[in-house]
């Protein structure tokens, strides 16, 4: 048999037959990096949006539920800029938003950015906690479950896990503050430190780690549960393709060709599923802060709920939002990181 | 001329692999359309009815409708009516209100009753809403290209990260209050999923090569969308919808237990907030805490099976069994 | 002892029925076959045969509602009956596959070296624990497949889909097998890369005397490849006999319908003759009267006017890696009356040509022009061109609307059009003219329940109900199964002698080029690079690129090895 082609021709470039290639790094930071800005700047306008023009009149939101004149709407009106043109309010607040002024707390009369920063710390201790917990947690689980499907073992997964999905978070929290706060008194039911104490170093750390206990275990039951079903759809969905086929025909074993190959194939969705779930799990945050007085953002919301305190509201409004996208922005980088397909050739 | 053509089909092409049942000619258009219909909504069926839990989702919710849909025959409205109530407040369950009474002296049980009134309505209006936004945007950024399409794929992705709870707070807070309003905000913050799911969709359908079919046979963008993209994105939504639907009913609950629902209604959610603020929930009353919550478990966990049920059914690839 | 021994092997899937109780499907039925140690056994039939299942039966690889009766023997030791540690010492050790489309096979988030070396660390850990040791194997692997050494460090998707199948192949050949079974190891990818895959395969088999058990629908490949043929149909052995023989004088009608869908270029037989069809030649010289009027002519049309011109057309896009010049200042004249066959490899432009044809695709310069006019760009003035020129896609079960009856795809057109009249009348005469008769009975069918070549006809019914003058087809028998390719290449030969209709078909194989066309086209790299009668061009190529094209065509191949 003979094929008559010339030789360089015939070891690589056969013609039509050209591998894709990747985009390259700097491309696609640029491509991400500035989707993630113009969310952000989306973040700002809707800002901007949502506390000014939405309401009509902010004043009349700012004070309702109390009794005030007209005279002292008058002076709000003034104190806050609202009786300026909508542009230049616009502009007042986009300056506002690069200098860090956020504004001032209606309630507490601090600086918002003030208030904000106080509260960072706690939020971010709980949500990572919880989501690690869950991230854990999830993924362990749903992958037994995908790869022994319809085993009791994944039948009680899965059930306990629609379950928890079904649960109001709020509700949950209230049952265990009930019972493990109140009935058995096992956890503090309230706060992040005992009050009135002045323990440091490891002393302090058991206190916010007991503290800890059950705004965590509340997140957790209500996270993992969406990220086992995810982890068990991917999976399952892995499970048909044919270089598991491949894995088998090498003489591999299940448990191997699970850990080997199926599992970090199933991985890579899930991991953008994960992130995309960032915003939710925030708003998990806000209720179980509320619930457990836990003082953080999410609890700085709540508060902020029934004055109105609008600048306060507005101020972790753009917080928050500014966390998710930068979140999803490295989520994007690492992506590429850990999924080859994605890098340069 | 194309009549004279005297076919001499090959025997392998002279009948369908399964002959279609013979039909008269003259309805041959219409009928079998209508009945292939009520063959796939069998089909449907039998699909689905071998989801046992599916089954028994169905099942819940269509007894959870009727009753609240029977509310004002069960328990008269006027029951609700604080200033009517003629029992002691904070009573444990007993044979006149078989769950207790609440801290103004009304049946839990018939407010659990009315609650599911606006529980539900709250979550099938927010539904709505959202699934009419998610679809239109999902099936336009599927559908056109250019800048257009950068520009809605850009704003689903942004709804998509969004903590849309804080958004739904934010919304609640500053428009006036009301079940509109719930709905407005729960609606407006929840398309994102949906449109991303309609929008792979979209993207799916349109890269099979009928669609490619219809162009040169002289399609325009409606004919396309509505003749063969919505038709096959309709079924995946529906499923979404009752996923929707559980998801919604906790958001509304969430809202009305941060004290941003509508006062004057009884939900399930505006239950448990008096719960806690009457101090009911630490003075351990738990015939008040507990079955508002439970009834919430309950629905919700009833439209993610019915929904996931669906979903197996109608998208098979997508949760292999 | 032979290598591979089947004994009245029956394969059946447990599936749900209509009611959801469980049936048996038989997959395959009862076959005895045996394989020699060095021998080459080719496995031929179409889709669904059960060829597949039978290869992936003897490592144990089928999935777990198969249930296998019968004796698989490899080695002499029964497959069935051994214990799991057994089977997976045996399995790639002893004996390794080369799995069908390698853009899946191969784990996408690995490593070439690391997917190799794993068969490696996997059968032979005492040798290979050294990673030294392995490198250079998997170099030496690699070579092997005329790889270098540095596509080790590469992912699957880095590489092209001729590569990817070299990759399995040097995988298979990691641990020294007695046995290679390749599932259509070359199908999906291009003639000259196929001939390339296959000559390292069989040049492999024949220097380290392995046994191969090759499947493949295209009995030609076999026939470049095998000692001996075996042909299956609908589960059953029908055929078998050494390789020649059965290519040369089938005797199963099933085997003679396979021999020829691929038709060797050259022969008379086969020219403007299809089984069941065969043109009238024509006796109209070209360029008289009567070929002025071909359009609406009777038998033995020849070519009239020119419906659709491609005018110094040029297409050029955004390439990941830079602009891509797709079609590269072509000029084509299409007429009424004359298939013309555009031939090409997968890239070379030929669908991105035909999509500017069809006015589905914007030229970057050039035109195309329609009865001597520019195309317009406004779908209102588009209108009448769409009724002309119509389209015939290449995967019928693609090209239909899974939720459309046949009577809403084929009424679809006539529709847009507003066409008037009788609706129902217009669908059952297209549905007889694409000989789909009686055309009531298929009115309310939906597509998945016709059969494949019956779906192409309802696209090409679909086509006809706006009587078109001229139609063009993206690969219309790629994928069918080879024994309905003659009947839908038979049915445009008719409809061009009976209705004068045109056609350009868009296609990679050549023998459907002899078989249809009048005049041939070969195109490469966006180029039109030699252009004439289809005797002119495939008797008497004048383009190296043709040349080269006919030289790896597999009958061409199985000739040169005969």
């Amino acid at each position: 048999m003979t094929v008559a082609l010339q030789p360089e021709d015939a070891i690589r470039e056969a013609p039509g037959d050209e591998a894709p290639r990747g985009a390259s790094w700097p491309r696609y930071l640029l491509e991400k990096g500035s989707g993630a800005l113009v969310s952000l700047l989306m973040v700002v306008v809707l800002g901007f949006f949502v506390f000014r023009i939405l309401p009509g009149d902010p004043a009349i939101s700012l004070t309702r539920g109390r009794r005030v004149s007209a005279e002292q709407v008058e002076q709000l009106r003034e104190q806050y800029g609202l009786d300026l043109p909508l542009p230049v309010q616009f502009w007042n607040y986009l300056v506002g938003l690069f200098t860090g002024d956020l504004g001032t707390s209606y309630t507490y009369n601090q600086p918002v950015v003030d208030l904000i920063a106080s509260r960072v710390g706690p939020t971010l201790l709980l949500t990572t906690t919880a989501a690690a917990i869950s991230i854990v947690l999830g993924l362990w689980l749903g992958q037994r479950s995908a790869w022994r499907r319809g085993s009791a073992f994944d039948r009680a997964q899965t059930s306990l896990a629609l379950t928890f999905w079904s649960v109001p978070t709020f509700w949950l929290g209230l049952l265990l503050l009930l019972v493990f706060g109140g009935l058995l008194q096992w956890f503090p039911t309230g706060g992040m430190v005992t009050p009135g104490s002045d323990a440091t170093g490891l002393a302090w750390a058991w206190d916010v780690a007991r503290h800890l206990v059950l705004p965590v275990t509340t997140m957790v039951a209500v996270v993992y549960a969406q990220y086992l079903l995810v982890m068990r759809a991917s999976l399952l969905e892995e499970m048909s393709s044919d270089y598991l086929t491949t894995a088998r025909a090498k003489g591999l074993k299940e448990d191997d060709v699970r850990r080997r190959h199926a599992v970090p194939n199933a991985l890579l969705p899930t991991v953008t599923l994960i992130f995309l779930t960032v915003g939710g799990l925030i708003g998990g945050a806000v209720t179980v802060e509320a619930v457990y007085s836990w003082p953080g953002l999410g609890y700085l919301t709540y508060q902020a709920l029934g004055t109105p305190d609008l600048p306060v509201l507005q101020g972790t409004f753009v917080v928050f939002s500014s966390i998710v996208v930068l979140t999803n922005f490295a989520a994007d980088v690492l992506y590429r990181v850990i999924d080859p397909r994605l890098k340069e050739s | 001329m194309i009549t004279d053509t005297t076919p001499a089909p090959a025997p392998a092409a002279a009948a369908p692999a399964t002959p279609p049942s013979p039909s008269p000619s003259r309805q041959g258009r219409r009928s079998p359309a209508a009945e292939r219909r009520r063959r796939r909504a069998a089909e449907v069926w039998r699909e689905f009815s071998r989801h046992r839990s599916g089954l028994i989702g169905l099942a819940g919710l269509l007894i959870v409708v009727a009753l609240a849909l029977l509310a004002p025959v069960l328990a008269p409205s006027t029951l609700l009516l604080a200033t009517e109530a003629t029992l002691p407040p904070n009573q444990p369950p007993s044979a006149e209100a078989p769950l207790g009474t609440d801290p103004a002296g009304r049946s839990v049980l018939v407010m659990l009753l009315w609650g599911a009134r606006i529980s539900l309505l709250v979550g099938f209006a927010a539904t709505a809403v959202s699934m009419v936004i998610g679809t239109t945007v999902g099936m336009a950024a599927g559908h056109f290209r250019g800048f257009g399409q950068s520009a809605l794929l850009r704003v689903i992705d942004f709804f998509l990260v969004l903590p849309s709870l804080v958004l739904a707070i934010v919304l609640s807070t500053v428009l006036e209050r009301g079940v509109f309003t719930i709905v407005i905000a729960i609606g407006v913050t929840s398309w994102a999923a949906t449109a991303r799911l309609v929008r792979s969709q979209t993207l799916t359908v349109e890269a099979r090569p009928y669609i490619e079919r219809a162009w040169a046979l002289g399609a325009g963008h409606a004919h396309v969308l509505g003749r063969h993209v919505l038709p096959a994105v309709l079924p995946l939504v529906l499923a979404n919808t009752t996923l929707t639907v559980g998801s919604a009913i906790i958001a509304e609950s969430t809202l009305a237990f941060l004290g941003l629902g509508d006062p004057t209604q009884v939900s399930w959610g505006t239950m448990l907030k008096t719960a806690l603020d009457t101090g009911a929930a630490t003075a351990g009353y738990w015939w008040y805490v507990l079955p508002p919550g439970l009834a919430i478990v309950l629905v919700v966990l009833c439209f993610t099976l019915v929904g996931r049920a669906l979903e197996a059914v109608v998208n098979p690839t997508l949760r292999s069994r | 002892m032979p290598t591979l021994e089947f004994d009245d092997v029956r394969i059946a899937y447990r599936t749900a029925g209509d009611d959801g109780r469980p049936v048996l499907r038989n997959a395959v039925d009862g076959v005895s076959l045996v394989l020699e140690p060095g021998g080459t056994l080719g496995l031929a039939g179409e889709s669904g045969c059960g060829k597949s299942t039978l290869a992936m039966s003897v490592l144990r690889l089928l999935p777990s509602n198969a249930e296998v009766s019968g004796a698989i023997r490899f080695g002499g030791e029964d497959v069935t009956a051994m214990r799991w540690g057994r089977l997976r010492a045996v399995r790639w050790a002893e004996a390794a596959i080369v799995f069908q489309g390698a853009m899946h096979s191969l784990n996408p988030v690995q490593r070439v070296s690391t997917q190799i070396g794993e068969a490696l660390l996997q059968h032979a850990a005492s040798d290979y624990r050294d990673r030294a040791r392995r490198t250079e194997r998997i170099t030496e692997l690699l070579a092997l497949v005329d790889l270098p050494a540095e596509k080790a460090d590469a992912y699957p998707h880095e590489l092209s889909g001729g590569q990817k199948q070299r990759v399995m192949i040097a995988m298979a050949l990691a641990c020294d097998p007695e046995l290679i079974i390749a599932d259509e190891p070359t199908t999906a990818l291009d003639v000259i890369v196929q001939a390339q895959v296959l000559e390292v395969l069989t040049g492999l088999v024949r220097e380290r005397g392995l046994s191969l058990l090759l499947i493949s629908h295209d009995l030609s490949v076999l026939a470049a490849t095998c000692d001996r043929i075996c042909v299956m149909q609908h589960g059953r052995v029908v055929e078998e006999g050494p390789a020649r023989q059965v290519m040369a004088d089938p005797q199963h009608p099933h085997t003679q319908a396979l021999a020829a869908a691929f038709p060797e270029v050259g022969d008379p037989d086969s020219r403007l003759r299809l089984p069941g069809y065969t043109a009238p030649r024509p006796a109209v010289v070209p360029g008289s009267d009567d070929a002025a009027r071909a359009g609406h002519a009777g038998p033995g049309a020849s070519p009239g006017e020119v419906v659709v011109a491609a005018d110094g057309l040029t297409v050029r896009y955004q390439g990941r890696g830079g602009p891509v010049t797709a079609v590269d200042d072509v000029s084509l004249e299409c007429r009424a009356g004359e298939i013309v066959a555009l031939v090409g490899q997968s890239g070379s432009g030929k669908t991105t040509l035909a999509r500017s044809i069809l006015g589905l695709q914007r030229p970057t310069s050039g035109a195309v022009r329609f009865r001597g006019q520019p195309l317009p760009t406004r779908r209102k003035e588009l209108l009448a061109f769409r009724r002309a020129v119509q389209f015939v896609l290449q995967d019928p079960s693609a090209a239909l609307n899974p939720r459309h009856t046949v009577y809403e795809a084929v009424a679809e057109g006539p529709r847009l059009h507003g066409l008037g009249g009788d609706e129902e009348e217009i669908v059952a005469r297209a549905l007889a003219a694409a000989e789909l008769s009686p055309p009531e009975r298929f009115f309310g069918a939906i597509p998945q329940e016709l059969s494949g070549g019956q779906r192409q006809r309802v696209v090409i019914a679909g086509a006809l109900a706006l009587e078109p003058s001229f139609l063009v087809a993206d690969e219309p028998v790629a994928s069918l199964d080879a024994s309905v390719r003659g009947e839908i290449l038979a049915l445009f030969l008719r409809l061009k002698h009976e209705l004068g209709l045109g056609a350009l078909v868009i296609t990679h194989d050549l023998g459907l080029a002899w078989n249809i066309a009048d005049r041939v086209a070969v195109m490469h790299r966006g180029r039109i690079v030699e252009e004439g009668t289809a005797e002119q061009v495939l008797l008497d190529p004048q383009h190296d690129y043709t040349r080269n094209l006919l030289s790896v065509v597999p009958s061409a191949l199985a000739a040169d090895r005969a």
